[in-house]
């Protein structure tokens, strides 16, 4: 079941009483089993009727766990590289099969979560960073924890075990933040990332009809929907677990107020982020062939370009695997992937030169207009990239991205155009009040934690300001076809 | 080696991967202490420390350390 529909919430209600009525002792075993209840609900095993996925996970566990134990007993390097090797083909092995290959087997929910979670846990124990865990169950429930299931984030066992496994007793403020959390998610989600989808899809899906501005306002608002949209689950899942009373690591840190592509890589989707920086590019920069590039390269580039080639060679491979992550097609391996490795490497090679630029023209790149550019030209760089995110076929966002160039016409804003494009004039209004709140409490949200400045008001303001948010979500949240709101944008990539 | 002929050792090849001889570091220097120590450069850092003391780190060491003191430490153990 979708974590926006009345079952979820009914779901997680009982869950949430049941959770700190039993002892401390008993609540990992009944997370695990809710997890596994919650899995039996998805989709993917609801409609199909496809049970056995289940096993999919539980094997991926296994297989983990059992390296890890010997990983961790053996004495001798060769058998512990052993081990890690034969898991991590196998886990990799798995979903790549089942994810990419199109083999049209029945995919579990969550597949490309949990396997880079199980894998981080056993790197960690292979480079002795981490600790070791005896119980199968115990790496079940970290591996299979459903709130991260949904759409990540990517879990570091060594900030899991503490809290995974302890048990937590009732604590009211963290339900209420948790539960505010849900309510911000919901927000997000149900009333401006629906309402731009409707926009990103009336153009996207005829985009032969469109040009110009049309275009733009079609990709940015697909560029806003897939934010809010997985900005907003995690928001849910990550206050879903709070009520648990286990943090979950932030995936987002409001990455259009980054001024260059690699800064935003720093803010969105953190833990893919992280986990891929920390378990594949540092290894693979450590390589023998990465390690001797730079003295190779030396002779003809000098020292500093040999080193910038080396790290440019190895970002190339990192780029492609965040794109492939993504889907294993070409439209996210350019959109999420090369594109954005591109950017990167011509921001570093133009930047002597453009430094030069605003030094001969007198510009002062701390001011606040320049900062507010960089950001302006962070959202069209990601909006570029998201054009071939959002069109299955590479040839189909091409020739978008030549139409929207091709012209010029800034009428539609005030000729009525705009309110054709998939929302009337109201609907526009509400989407515009919405994303002008959004964006205020961002930026609020920079200077602290926004829960704890309205946990500061007074009783009555608190109370008016949540009930208002409850309310404006209930009436204006599009809950799409058959009040089921449709499934996060995101989720579609663990399948 | 001293701790302190390290600190001098270690200074020289942050100046050097840095690009900026005016660096000094010290036991609590991080990588938000010094311009451009992001995750690239932090790899051509460590091996650049690696061929000054003719060691090598594990994978554990490389991403787990905190703070110049902890690859001292290392760098003192592994001597």
């Amino acid at each position: 079941m979708s974590i926006t529909s009345f079952y979820f919430l009914c779901f997680f209600t009982v869950v949430l009483g049941l959770y700190y009525i039993l002892p401390k002792k008993l609540q990992w075993g009944f997370l695990l089993f809710v997890s596994f209840l919650w899995f039996m609900t998805t989709a993917e095993v609801a409609e199909s009727g496809g049970w056995y996925v289940v096993l999919y996970p539980m094997a991926a566990v296994a297989a983990v766990y059992v390296a890890a134990l010997l990983i961790d007993r053996a004495k001798e390097q060769r058998v512990k590289r052993a081990a890690l090797i034969c898991a991590v083909l196998f886990c990799v092995g798995l979903l790549c099969s089942l994810k990419f290959l199109g083999l049209g087997l029945l995919v579990p929910a969550g597949i490309s979560f949990y396997t880079l979670t199980l894998l981080g846990y056993l790197f960690d124990v292979y480079y002795e960073i981490g600790a070791v865990q005896n119980s199968y169950g115990k790496l079940l429930l970290f591996g299979c924890y459903f709130p991260t299931m949904v759409s990540g984030p990517i879990v570091r066992y060594k900030e899991m075990e503490g809290q995974l496994f302890g048990g937590h007793r009732f604590d009211y403020r963290r339900v209420t933040f948790g539960l505010q959390r849900m309510l911000w998610g919901f927000f997000k989600k149900l009333v401006i990332a629906e309402r731009m989808a409707l926009v990103a899809d009336q153009v996207f899906d005829h985009y032969t009809e469109y040009a110009g501005f049309e275009i733009w306002v079609g990709a940015a608002a697909f560029t806003l929907q897939l934010y809010t949209d997985f900005g907003g689950c995690m928001d849910i899942v990550l206050g879903i677990s709070e009520c648990f009373g286990i943090t979950l690591p932030e995936n987002f840190n409001a990455p259009f107020l980054a001024r260059s592509i690699s800064e935003y890589w720093r803010r969105w989707h953190i833990s893919l982020g992280s986990w891929l920086r920390e378990y594949l590019f540092y290894p693979l920069l450590r390589t023998r062939f990465f390690m001797a590039l730079p003295g190779r390269l030396k002779p003809r580039f000098g020292k500093k370009r040999a080193k910038q080639i080396t790290t440019f060679a190895a970002m190339f491979l990192l780029w492609f695997t965040i794109g492939y992550w993504h889907g294993g097609t070409w439209n996210y391996i350019i959109g999420s992937g090369l594109l954005h490795w591109f950017y990167i490497v011509s921001g570093e090679l133009l930047e002597p030169w453009f430094a030069k630029w605003c030094a001969a023209w007198h510009i002062d790149r701390r001011k606040g207009w320049f900062t507010g550019l960089q950001r302006l030209r962070t959202f069209f760089l990601v909006t570029v990239g998201l054009i071939f995110f959002r069109n299955p076929r590479v040839p189909d966002a091409l020739r978008m991205i030549g139409r929207a160039f091709g012209a010029f016409n800034p009428q539609i804003f005030v000729n009525g155009t705009l309110f054709s494009l998939g929302l009337d004039w109201i609907e526009c209004s509400v989407a515009l009040v919405s994303l002008l709140l959004f964006v205020s409490v961002t930026l609020l949200g920079q200077k602290g934690s926004v829960r704890e400045m309205l946990e500061r008001k007074p009783l009555a303001v608190r109370w008016i300001l949540l009930y208002a948010l409850l309310f404006y979500v209930i009436l204006l949240g599009q809950y799409g076809p058959g009040y089921s709101a449709s499934e996060f944008i995101y989720q579609n990539f663990r399948a | 080696m001293t701790r302190e002929e390290v600190f001098e050792r270690l200074n020289a090849v942050f100046q050097d991967v840095f690009d900026d001889g005016s660096i000094t570091v010290n036991d609590g220097t991080t990588a938000d202490d010094i311009e451009g120590w992001d995750s690239l450069e932090h790899i051509n850092l460590v091996a650049a420390v690696e061929a000054e003391f003719g060691i090598k780190f594990s994978m554990g060491q490389v991403v787990s350390m905190k703070n110049v003191g902890e690859m001292a430490d290392i760098i003192l153990q592994k001597l």
